[in-house]
């Protein structure tokens, strides 16, 4: 299944100049996702998960935005030096995109089923009328909408059927890479149970890979192949499921997995990351979590650790080894 | 240390931001530059009326000396001189004070009446916000200038029934910028909060409901200005505000028109500040807007 | 068992009249809640749990059912008992963007408690301030921030500024809405660790409401479960994670995602979506989707009934 390497990106820099400075958004970021396969990209607000997964589509707003640095690197493609054509190409046709707040990422005037539609026509322009719309009945029964239902506004949806919506909105090109942006925080959890699960199984039948964005580790879990946790703009530890949650070795990821409540265990007490993200106008020299870190030292903020490989391809961005020690 | 020196400077209130961000639209500050200027001049005349017991006033800006008739710019006189031989450029500085602070004083009077009804018809809702906002369409429905005009028209030409009769054309629109906003406000958690805690309906209004609800009413307002110093510019035109000699930007523009192939000057002048005027109360207002707002920010 | 009452909610009911009809947004809801202890409402979006919690406060005024506070009736308490029970009932919500009023500074904010509570004169300006810094540093706020407006901080800090708020008042009941769901992972942990220091060193007692069960599990002795306005299941937290009784129940657990690649859960999908709280029909309100549903459960009223000593289920099939 793991197959041929379908994404790459090489170093990307992003920045957002504003009033208040510049804002180091994306500090260098380095990534691959193979054909099929699922990556989880876990980090807070502010992290850069959004702006990562928007300038893989060049869907930076210039201004403020500016990809100052970094490849992408579609199919060997650069996504990043193409042309406006080739890019019109590439978007929603072979990556599409999935946004967090199913609310508003749809266009209230338009029936789904136009909607849907359109994206078909738009990557197809061979296919009739009739082919169009069998196409969207057909996807729209995929993600579990029945078909008489195509004819209904947005507004006559819930939450979670827009969602749906939207997935298969996203998936009517049958697209390589999906990204897919916080899909089922908006969502009640007996309704992203059934959003994920459908996720899960359309990505398995369409053969699409995927790059989850999420806060939350448990949704990741129980999705992705790989994860890829992001801190202030960088990479901090990738690797692959198993190896980053049963033998975390970079201080932020073991933080993130002590801080979460415990449904399976008893605890009387949280153990929170202390401190609070570092301001991204103004981060501090070397490791960016030093300050929040209970193993920083001084070398820690004299540069920025490299990615290390410990093995297995997972990569660490620290310069201590912590696995077996106790923190505090 | 650096982050912390950093933080202390940040510490400023929505009003500060709003200003900085101000201070960069280029355009807006030319607006407000122009604007203050104006008020600078209008009091300095105010001011030599009261020093020379208006001498001045009589001696330059009224008496007529039909020998100098329609004299174009020159060095002593830089604007020229108008039908009647007066100085155009102490007119329209001497004028300036009809336009600029009438316009304001209307555009108060409009804001104060306006905000109460609209604030009012927001907080409480159902039947009193029906009749209140009921009346505020029926005047919405009448032509602004045609309320003016029948005002004016029936009251006689003075000075107060003109700003009477602008500041009521206005009213309608303050009061339903002010209910739109009270209504977004009056839902938000931090009223609830202020409920939860005790707070009594005037204090929740005072220093809940008000102060957020001022940034619409303030870019309103700079625009309001502007219609209402067209208004009276109209009016005047018409014959129905000032009244010669008093100078006044319509009222000049008017007596000029018949004058118009003999001299330019006396039109272009009166003209071309209305057009500045308004035009700089327009980019302050619309600066303002952008500078309130804060979902612009960064 | 023998602890002290501090709030008793028998019957509760709150509807609001909308275009297409009553909405039930409350629905006949006893429960009672011990001095020192908290009390988790558990439930999705539309449960009711939030207006149960505003209607217990009078936030909203309750269609029926009484609230008991410290053995005081105060269903219909008028306005200037209302204001002296506020210093005793808090609210703690759940957006720190909306809940603080953008034109008032850290410190305005929390003398605003002090002040409208008269617990200080305006002009005893040393007073306040002393009190300010005091509170401030108990939610750990820096004294730094004291002049900063909320647009400035992040959510976390935030928050701590609508607990401070709270906190000024010394209270003893605290309402908290979904106070952490706005919050990152690691600032969640560490609120929630804040308002547990605080209930151990001031004796609070919290109706805490949330979306999410592994928030309330540490931090609950009891915890109820809401569906459309009915409590479906109530008891202590340890039985409710132990022996779930509610299909709805059992549901909500297996969905949550846990975050261990190793787990694998029988995941019980629910079918469908929560269907309208206006003029709901008869009968158990869970009936539409759950997958035990027998023509029983559409008829007449389902009563919440002690299945074992102190664990309520509202179920017939149980």
């Amino acid at each position: 299944m793991n197959g041929k390497e379908l994404l790459k990106i090489e170093d990307l820099e992003i920045r957002y100049e504003t009033d208040d400075g510049i804002v180091y958004a994306l500090n260098g970021v380095s990534l691959h996702v193979n054909e099929g396969e699922t990556l989880g990209l876990v980090g807070e607000t502010g992290a850069g998960k959004t702006t990562l997964a928007k300038g893989i589509l060049r869907l930076i707003q210039t201004p403020p935005g500016k990809i100052v640095n970094g490849k992408v690197y579609f199919e060997g493609k650069n996504v990043l030096a193409m042309s406006d054509h080739d890019l019109h190409q590439v978007r929603g046709n072979a990556i599409s995109m999935v946004f967090q707040d199913p609310m508003t990422s749809l266009n209230p005037v338009m029936t789904v089923g136009e909607q849907i539609e359109e994206v078909i026509a738009v990557h197809n322009n061979s296919l009739s009328k009739e082919e169009i719309r069998e196409r969207a009945i057909a996807m729209l029964k995929r993600v579990g909408i029945s078909a008489d239902r195509i004819d209904e506004y947005p507004h006559q949806f819930s939450g979670g059927m827009k969602q749906r919506v939207i997935i298969a909105i996203a998936l009517a090109c049958n697209p390589k890479l999906l990204l897919a942006d916080e899909p089922t925080t908006a969502l009640d959890v007996t309704i992203q149970a059934q959003v994920l699960d459908m996720i899960n199984k359309l990505k398995t039948e369409m053969n699409t890979a995927m790059i989850l964005i999420s806060h939350d580790l448990g949704v990741v879990a129980q999705t992705c192949d790989r994860v890829a946790i992001i801190y202030a703009g960088r990479i901090v530890e990738t690797g692959n499921l198993r190896d980053i949650y049963k033998n975390p070795k970079h201080p932020y990821t073991v933080g993130l997995l002590d801080s979460i409540p415990s449904l399976t265990r008893d605890t009387k007490r949280l153990k929170p990351i202390k401190g609070l993200m570092p301001d991204p106008t103004n981060l501090p020299s070397g490791c960016p979590f030093a300050p929040r870190c209970n193993y920083a030292s001084s070398a820690c903020s004299e540069a920025v650790p490299e990615l290390t490989d410990r093995g297995n391809g997972h990569l660490v961005r620290c310069i201590k080894d912590i696995s077996g020690k106790e923190g505090q | 240390m650096k982050s912390r020196a950093n933080e202390k400077n940040k510490q400023r209130s929505l009003w500060v931001e709003a200003w900085r961000r101000l201070r960069k639209n280029k355009l807006a500050m030319a607006g407000l530059g122009f604007v203050l200027l104006l008020v600078v001049l209008a009091i300095f005349t105010i001011a030599v009326d009261l020093i020379t017991h208006n001498a001045f006033y009589t001696e330059h800006v009224v008496k007529q000396n039909l020998r100098l008739r329609l004299q174009g710019p020159s060095k002593e006189h830089i604007f020229g001189l108008d039908e009647f031989g007066r100085d155009i450029f102490l007119r329209v500085i001497w004028a300036i004070r009809y336009s600029l602070f009438m316009g304001t004083v209307a555009i108060g009077i409009s804001v104060v009446i306006g905000s109460l009804l609209g604030a009012i018809a927001g907080f409480y809702g159902k039947v009193v916000d029906n009749v209140i906002m009921r009346i505020m369409d029926i005047f919405l429905a009448i032509p602004s200038m045609l309320l003016a005009l029948a005002i004016v028209a029936a009251f006689g030409t003075s000075l107060t029934n003109l700003l009477l009769a602008i500041a009521i054309s206005y009213v309608p629109t303050f009061a339903r910028t002010v209910r739109a906003s009270v209504l977004t406000v009056k839902d938000q958690e931090y009223i609830e909060a202020a409920k939860a805690l005790g707070a009594s309906d005037a204090r929740i209004i005072g220093k809940y409901i008000i102060p957020n609800c001022l940034a619409p009413l303030i870019v309103q307002a700079s625009l309001g200005v502007a219609g209402a110093i067209l208004s009276i510019a109209g009016l005047s035109f018409l014959g129905l505000g000032i009244q010669p000699p008093t100078p006044e930007w319509g009222s000049m523009l008017s007596n000029a028109r018949s004058y118009i192939r003999d001299g330019w000057h006396i039109t272009v002048i009166p003209g071309l500040m209305i057009m500045l005027t308004i035009l700089s109360l327009n980019v302050l207002g619309d600066g303002l807007r952008d500078a309130l707002d804060p979902r612009l920010k960064n | 068992m023998a602890k002290e009452e501090l709030l008793r909610v028998e019957n509760l009911k709150k509807y609001f009249s909308t275009h297409s009809g009553m909405l039930h947004a409350v629905d006949d809801v006893s429960f009672s809640l011990a001095k020192g202890e908290t009390l988790g409402v558990v439930g999705e979006s539309g449960c009711g749990k939030s207006t149960l919690g505003r209607t217990i406060i009078r936030l909203h005024e309750p269609t029926g059912g009484k609230i008991f506070f410290r053995g005081e009736d105060i269903t219909d308490a008028d306005k200037k008992r209302m204001k002296e029970l506020r210093r005793d009932m808090q609210i703690i919500f759940q957006d720190p963007f909306a809940s603080l009023n953008p034109r008032m500074t850290v410190s305005q904010t929390i003398e605003e408690s002090l002040l409208i509570q008269g617990l200080f004169s305006r002009r005893d300006k040393e007073g306040l301030r002393k009190r300010v810094h005091e509170l401030m540093d108990l939610v750990g706020l820096s004294e730094r921030l004291v002049n900063s407006y909320p647009h400035e901080l992040d959510g976390g800090r935030r928050q701590r500024i609508g607990i401070a708020r709270v906190l000024a008042l010394n209270p003893e009941f605290i309402v908290c809405d979904e106070p952490v769901s706005a919050l990152d992972v690691s600032i969640q942990a560490q609120i929630l660790n804040l308002m547990q220091d605080l209930q151990d060193s001031f004796g609070f007692s919290y109706l805490f409401i949330t979306h999410d069960l592994s928030v309330v599990k540490h931090l609950s002795n009891e915890i109820m479960v809401m569906y459309l306005g009915k409590m479906v299941e109530k008891c202590s937290t340890a039985d409710l994670f132990r022996n779930p009784r509610h299909p709805y129940t059992k549901a909500l657990l297996s969905a949550i995602p846990v975050p261990d690649p190793d787990f694998h859960a029988d995941r019980i999908l629910l079918e469908g979506e929560i269907s309208s709280p206006i003029d709901p029909p008869a009968g158990c309100r869970f009936a539409a989707r759950c997958r035990y549903a027998t023509d029983r459960c559409r008829q007449g009223d389902i009563p919440l009934r002690e299945v074992e000593p102190g664990h309520f289920v509202a179920c017939v099939l149980d």
